[in-house]
């Protein structure tokens, strides 16, 4: 039942996000929400109201009004919405400023690489997490690669995509980005909660579309530093993923532990 | 008016009587006058059956994919299979469905019934467009029958997803052959229907005598002239990079593979209003005439569909937000106009009811469900109008659900159509009985299937995913979805069996069943060949009403 629940939650359903950029996201989906529910329920009412008031009965010999036009009436109905639409803009033209600000220096840039059907997160330093899920059964998450971020700081990701259009999604950033040829897309995520969260490619790109799925493991700063020490520069940690593609480098470890529920 | 009474003595008693022939001699039947026929009225009639196979072999696809995705890591079809499932249902549902049943199908029967025209401007051509468009959807469903299957990228089928090198085999070609054929029927329907409104207006009938469904039709010609050619032009562009080793699309290659998103959504997002705009036209027929009054904001409602029509041409990049490619504030900005024009209809379809005698037959209740279904998908759309949101719903099921709101809440008006001018078109009444059930069942299993998509998405589900892990939290809400999907499923075979049984068996209607208003119901039912023998005087939007009502004309001022 705590699935239906949701919908009648204060934030007219959204989750939360687990970012700085969350903040924009929501305040502009509850403006939404402050506008289009009361203006739903006005005409929702409005046509309800008409039809049952005015509704033929058995024996009704009514005359219909046959009038037609109502200049100011329909004045204030092209005005209003106009204002209405106008705010909205406003509001979201700053949110969009805010969630939109690349970071001169970010604290750590990661390049993401999608390709069929997986990710590879390359480091700074040359260390890759590298892996592709395991076709036969969507319940394992033994496969996944995993990002590795640390929390509280401004990680720049730099998405690359290696052959067809794939997204970048992960439900706790509400974000999307998509991975083109040709076009050089770079977001700035800011993580304000450590955690494990789930992640998808969301634009469809293939036959195992639906297996394209990575963790993000968001660590506290000073663990992710522990974390990042102990990665050789050229070092791999990869999940099913074929010799081919693993290039030149060595391997170090293979599989994530990660298991159950994201949620936590 | 005396025209109108002797209209009235034509009976219908027990057998059906020998319409006005006005060009003597035998008639081709059955099988042979659907192929040859260049009457409006078979094309249309052609249009709308091909497009209710489409619509219940697309229906049946949408059953598949529910089936597959009822639970988590299930494999009731394969990955590839899926693909298809989505890829056809969606084209069969775009191209050959949706658009085509209105804008072709009731536009071909009704406009020049509507404006008193006795065919099309160019008939043959009319037939021509017709066969092409069976073609269309011939070649979609071959896809099928090839050895790598049907399409598998979606719809809207992103390049480089879409090359020889990532969808090898001819199901891809036979779907841009398919969509490209379907495409070019509509660009010839459109010159024809846009010439047949300029040219052929009986005497009296001003563009603004006009009823609203032609108002509409006309504006979505218009923009079947503008959007169709680019998208036929992308078409020919992924043919040479596939066949001819173009590099278009090849980023590798010095390609563009974004150049494939703008050209397609150039014309994607006028087709959305090209499918709209017509199934807004029939709606506000129907509204009317169930109220038994005139449209309300007439003149207000034409501009409403001539700035959606202008502003539909200017908000393609909606779709690409999340591209990092485009200027986000003007494409935003453009799309949220659009809900402008879009309440004006709904206050005007409101202030058409107020203070009206309004009739609650399966005609009207589909309005009624087209009405409160649209709304809802407009409010979702203005949510995804806004990058921010969008930014993060893109491609979820938030985004599925919004557009079958809309997509289906039109369907609704259409169905709404199909029960209001069945009579005209065979002289029969569909059953009412099972017209009510049938929108029951519709209207229930519609909402069931999609109201909980909407949670879906917002917890993070993507759209076109052939299967998903167990512990997401989407289980309980997908099973709904699906549950509600046989419901719809349900409804629609209760109202294809009233469809097909009241052909023959369905109450005798007569000449004008609902008190119309437009001059389509001032001819028999069905009506004859070259449609009227004389006019009744065409004084207003609608002529039928004032020549029956003389006591009850348009109040004139505001």
């Amino acid at each position: 039942m705590h699935q239906l629940t949701g919908l009648l939650a204060t934030n007219f359903g959204s989750p939360s996000g687990v970012t700085t950029q969350d903040h924009y996201t929501r305040e502009l989906w509850r403006l939404s929400g402050y506008f289009s529910v009361p203006i739903g329920l006005l005409v929702l009412g409005l046509i309800a109201y008409a039809v049952l008031r005015y509704r033929r009965r058995p024996g009704d010999d009514r005359k219909p009004a046959q009038f037609q036009y109502h200049i100011p009436l329909e004045a204030t109905y092209t005005i209003i919405p106009l204002v209405i639409v106008a705010v909205i803009f406003g509001f979201m033209y700053s949110a969009e400023n805010h969630v939109n600000k690349i970071a001169a220096k970010p604290a750590v840039a990661i390049t993401v690489d999608g390709f069929q059907w997986g990710w590879r997160f390359v480091y700074p330093n040359g260390h890759v997490q590298i892996g592709t899920a395991d076709y036969n059964n969507i319940n394992t998450n033994n496969d996944l690669p995993v990002l590795v971020m640390p929390s509280n700081e401004t990680v720049q990701l730099h998405v690359v995509s290696l052959d067809v259009v794939h997204t970048f999604y992960v439900k706790e950033f509400l974000f999307n980005r998509d991975l083109i040829p040709g076009i050089n897309n770079v977001f700035d995520i800011n993580v304000t909660k450590p955690g494990l969260y789930p992640g998808q490619c969301n634009n469809i790109c293939g036959e195992y579309h639906a297996y394209m799925r990575f963790l993000v493991d968001v660590m506290a700063p000073a663990q992710y530093k522990a974390w990042y020490a102990n990665q050789p520069a050229c070092s791999i940690t990869t999940a099913g993923v074929s010799a081919i593609q693993k290039g030149n480098c060595s391997v170090i470890n293979a599989g994530s532990n990660f298991s159950g529920n994201t949620q936590g | 008016m005396t025209l109108l009474e002797q209209r009235t003595s034509i009976t219908f008693e027990g057998h059906e009587p020998n319409l006005m022939e006005i060009v003597p001699g035998p008639r081709p039947h059955g099988i042979l006058k659907y192929v040859t026929s260049t009457d409006h009225k078979q094309i249309g009639l052609n249009y709308l059956i091909t497009a209710m196979i489409a619509f219940g072999v697309a229906g049946l696809m949408a059953l598949v994919m529910r089936t597959q995705l009822i639970v988590p890591n299930n494999h009731f079809v394969s990955e590839n299979v899926y693909n298809e499932m989505f890829t056809i249902h969606g084209t069969l549902m775009l191209f050959v469905f949706a658009g085509p049943f209105a804008f072709a199908g009731f536009g071909n029967y009704l406009v020049p019934l509507m404006i008193g025209a006795p065919d099309m401007a160019f008939p043959r051509f009319n037939n021509l467009s017709y066969w092409l468009y069976l073609g269309g959807f011939s070649l979609l469903m071959a896809g099928f029958l090839t050895n790598n299957g049907a399409a598998q990228f979606g719809w809207f089928g992103y390049a480089p997803l879409t090359e020889a090198i990532h969808s090898p085999g001819p199901g891809a070609d036979l779907w841009l052959a398919g969509i490209g054929l379907t495409g070019l029927s509509g660009i010839f329907t459109a010159v024809n229907i846009i010439t047949t409104v300029f040219t052929l207006r009986a005497p009296g009938m001003v563009m603004f005598r006009m009823p609203i469904f032609v108002w509409n039709i006309l504006v979505t010609m218009f923009l079947i002239l503008l959007a169709f050619p680019v998208l036929t032009s992308a078409f020919a562009m992924l043919w040479i990079d596939r066949h001819l080793n173009g590099d278009f699309f090849r980023a590798a290659h010095g390609g563009q593979p974004i150049l494939w998103q703008n050209l397609f959504w150039f014309f994607g997002h006028p087709e959305v209003y090209i499918l709209a705009l017509p199934y807004f036209g029939i709606v506000t027929e129907i509204l009317a005439t169930m109220s038994r009054k005139p449209v309300f904001g007439y003149k207000g409602m034409i501009a409403a569909t001539l700035s959606i029509g202008a502003l539909s041409m200017g908000v393609w990049a909606h779709h690409m937000y999340t591209t990092g490619a485009v200027l986000l504030p003007f494409f935003a900005a453009m799309s949220l106009l659009i809900a402008v024009p879009t309440g004006i209809k709904f206050f005007n379809w409101i202030g058409t009811m107020w203070r009206g005698t309004i009739v609650l037959n399966t005609a009207m209740l589909f309005c009624l469900g087209f009405l409160s279904m649209f709304l809802f998908g407009g409010i979702t759309g203005v949510i995804l109008a806004q990058p921010v949101l969008d930014f993060q719903l893109h491609n979820t099921y938030f985004v599925v659900a919004h557009f079958h709101y809309v997509l289906l809440g039109g369907i609704m008006g259409g169905l709404g159509g199909l029960y209001y001018w069945y009579p005209k078109m065979t002289g029969r009444k569909m059953s009412e009985k099972w017209g009510k059930l049938g929108f029951a069942l519709i209207f229930l299993g519609f909402n069931l299937t999609f109201f909980p998509q909407h949670d879906l998405g917002l917890r993070g589900m993507p759209r076109r995913i052939e299967t998903y892990n167990a512990g997401m939290g989407w289980n309980f809400l997908n099973e709904l979805s699906s549950i509600g999907a046989y419901i719809t499923g349900v409804g629609v075979l209760v109202t294809a069996w009233n469809f097909f049984s009241s052909w023959r068996k369905g109450e005798i209607a007569g000449d004008n069943p609902w008190d119309g208003q437009t001059l389509e119901w001032a001819c028999s039912s069905p009506p004859p060949d070259h449609n009227f023998e004389a006019l009744p005087p065409i004084r207003s939007e609608r002529p039928v009403w004032d020549a029956n009502h003389p006591d009850m004309l348009t109040e004139v001022g505001h």
